[in-house]
């Protein structure tokens, strides 16, 4: 290495930007080299020197000035924001010439073609998806009745009650569930489930099962409600077939003074 | 820099807190004013705000920031090419809160003093190599960055300048 080289590298050197390999060749140099060494001593201090130029601190209206501007910067940008919308309305309506019109007319037209096409493809399957929707109907229907079916045999007089509440929305009760509501009627313990049956029933009156069912539970019904209940849907259905259960009913013993008008006047409506 | 390039300007202000201070510096070291240097800072954010899309993500932060404070003193200059502005070694030593010491504490700043006077009667691009190598701690690679140029030709440019500076400080 020679002093030109050594020197060029100085500065290198007191800023810690040297490999380890040119310190190591440097290093080596200045050992052997006064002239250099006195010249790494006089950068050095010059170098260190400059090191302790002070530079004063920025004021504080520095900070306090940039904070402004930085406010004000954000403010400007979301009045933009809002601005940029209405700039790009008004560069729509300036574009739509009356020849781009007649393009966008034109290409409107296409999409509504598709747009037929596509409807007219899928009418073109519709039986398929309508058969599948009223096969999945069918299967709704039938495990509603199933869940019902399961509910009236329900401990719960809560769940019974719901179970009858079920049946309403049900337009065409089956067999089955004919059978399980009259047997509800003639059967349940609670009263309030045997009344919400019977309302229920009335409602299906259209069945002849039904009221077949409803007229020869009259003799099997206990509780005062109930009976009464009874005469007034046989009223209501003008079901004639009920005077003579109603007539057996009268001669039993301790029936209800009031159920016992009740009755009375029902069979003269209905003869 | 990228989550303010991004909309959220809130993030300037990390910026600022982190760098205003270097950047300042800089300047100060640049013009010899601090009072314009107050106002270039105050430049080179701004103008951090307005151009924060050409800010790529690739090189630093730093290096972006130098670059556009460099722009921001090209503009200066050009301005205030007419006024000459006198820089007096007094008005330095009285910055420094000197003047009222001990024999050999004023004779420090009155060295001091004169080396700042050296920095400033130097070229400028002389100046600006050193105050991005001593007084900004640059590396040469980073430096490269900033102005564009080689490692090599940083390396051999911070040694004239020092070879400069040493003249005009010995001169004095």
């Amino acid at each position: 290495m020679n002093c030109e080289s050594a020197k060029g590298q100085l500065i290198d050197l007191l800023s810690n930007q040297v490999s380890v390999t040119e310190r190591a060749i440097l290093e080596a140099h200045l050992t052997n080299c006064p002239d250099c060494q006195a010249e790494l001593e006089a950068t050095r201090q010059l170098w260190g020197m400059m090191g302790n130029v002070p530079v004063p601190e920025p004021g504080e209206k520095v900070r306090t000035r940039f904070y402004a501007m930085l406010e004000s910067v954000q403010i400007e940008e979301a009045k933009k924001r809002r601005r940029s919308w209405k700039s790009i309305l008004r560069r729509m309506k300036r574009l739509l010439t009356p020849e781009l019109a007649v393009r966008v007319a034109y290409s409107l037209a296409l999409v509504l073609i598709g747009l037929a096409g596509g409807y007219w493809l899928s009418a073109q399957k519709a039986p398929v998806y309508e058969e599948q929707i009223s096969a999945l109907d069918t299967q709704v229907k039938e495990m509603r009745q199933t869940v019902l079916l399961s509910l009236l045999e329900n401990q719960s007089a809560t769940e019974r009650l719901r179970a009858v509440e079920y049946t309403k929305d049900i337009e065409h009760a089956d067999e089955q569930v004919v059978e399980a509501l009259l047997s509800t009627l003639n059967n349940d313990s609670n009263v309030n489930v045997r009344l919400v049956t019977l309302e229920a029933l009335a409602e299906l009156a259209a069945d002849p099962k039904v009221r077949e069912g409803l007229v020869h539970s009259i003799v099997k019904q206990d509780s005062p409600l109930v009976q009464s209940a009874l005469a007034d849907v046989m009223v209501k259905l003008q079901e004639k077939r009920s005077v003579k259960p109603f007539r057996e009913l009268l001669r039993q013993e301790g029936i209800n003074d009031f159920v016992k008008v009740k009755i009375e006047q029902s069979i003269k409506d209905l003869t | 820099m990228l989550q303010v390039k991004d909309g959220n300007l809130e993030k300037m202000g990390l910026l600022f807190e982190r760098y205003h201070r270097a950047l300042f510096g800089f300047l100060y070291h640049m013009t010899g004013q601090s009072d314009a240097s107050e106002d270039l800072v105050q430049n080179v954010f701004y103008r951090m705000l307005k151009y924060r899309h050409t800010f790529t993500g690739e090189g630093e932060f730093r290096t972006w920031m130098y670059h556009l404070a460099r722009n921001v003193l090209a503009d200066h200059v050009r301005k205030n090419k007419h006024s000459v502005h006198h820089y007096d070694v007094a008005d330095f030593v009285e910055r420094i809160g000197g003047g009222t010491t001990a024999d050999e504490q004023m004779q420090k700043e009155q060295e001091l003093a004169s080396l700042h006077d050296a920095l400033r009667k130097m070229s400028p691009d002389n100046r600006e190599i050193l105050i991005l190598s001593r007084f900004q701690e640059l590396k040469y690679e980073e430096i490269a960055r900033i102005l564009d140029t080689t490692e090599g030709a940083v390396k051999v440019r911070v040694h004239r300048a020092m070879t400069e500076l040493k003249r005009v400080f010995l001169k004095a």
